[in-house]
């Protein structure tokens, strides 16, 4: 089979891929869009230890981890619009209200 | 041990098109555009489950992702009604900094797991009676704790996106 290391690589190109987005990009939605290429990254992490050392728990957390990212991009979005709404904002550097 | 011919297309091709779309993901300019590649992305990856003997996940990966999160995100773009994107930069001031900490942060990772091995046997193959049973005695808890926490998120996010009292009038 396929060594251990090359999915892992593959996880940590596409996590860093998600993180630099996340830093650099100034839509509100496409960040969020970013923070979902992370959690997959790390949801190839977990199949990849349960399908390597024959071991149900990595898929189960998987199952959690995809679980807790649909109620982030729920309460995410619905931030997203609450702001978009309130202050009519679409950039996360034009959110200054708390700044001195 | 040198993986078999059939692995090892299957992987690289995997490999170019995740990292691509993902890539995409972060470069296109129209914002549907950064949805439609997210879409390849997810479906890419529920191949890759497969890939990796996990069918019940792929199941869910296409349910959830593909049928609920990016509909909402697809929803969301409709409602905000994005016209004038198109006019303004689409990355902050400061955007060499975030590459900067990105790559170190890749090259870390990639220094650190670059030999890692395992030493358990590999899984034998799929097996969604193993997981459901599983998942219903050992992990029971953890499972009413995230339902908990999906009626937590589905409250709020309806608290959040409703209108507040004093716009309604």
């Amino acid at each position: 089979m396929i060594p251990l290391h090359w999915y892992l690589i593959l996880s940590s190109v596409i996590f860093s891929i998600g993180l630099i987005g996340f830093i650099i990009r100034r839509d509100l939605i496409v960040m969020l869009m970013c923070l979902e290429l992370m959690f997959n990254a790390v949801n190839i992490t977990f199949v990849t230890f349960s399908a390597f050392n024959g071991n149900m728990t990595g898929q189960i957390f998987a199952i959690f981890s995809i679980g807790i990212a649909a109620s982030e991009a729920a309460i995410g979005l619905a931030i997203v619009l609450a702001i978009f709404r309130n202050m009519a904002i679409v950039h996360s550097d034009d959110i200054k209200n708390l700044r001195g | 041990m040198k993986p078999a011919t059939v692995e090892l297309i299957f992987f690289i091709y995997f490999f170019i098109a995740l990292t691509s779309f993902s890539a995409m993901v972060v470069l296109a300019r129209n914002i549907i555009n950064n949805v439609f590649f997210l879409l390849l992305f997810l479906i890419n990856t529920a191949a890759l489950f497969l890939f990796l003997k996990a069918e019940f996940l792929m199941a869910i990966q296409i349910i959830v992702y593909v049928g609920g999160v990016l509909a909402l995100f697809v929803f969301a773009i409709m409602i905000m009604n994005l016209k004038e994107e198109i006019k303004h930069s689409k990355y902050i001031k400061f955007y060499s900094a975030g590459l900067i900490i990105g790559l170190i942060f890749l090259l870390i990772i990639i220094y650190t797991v670059k030999d890692v091995t395992t030493i358990g046997q590999p899984l034998p193959k799929p097996d969604s009676v193993l997981l459901g049973k599983l998942l219903y005695s050992y992990y029971l808890l953890p499972f009413e704790i995230l339902s908990v926490v999906l009626l937590v998120a589905l409250v709020g996010g309806i608290l959040l996106a409703k209108k507040l009292p004093k716009e309604e009038k």
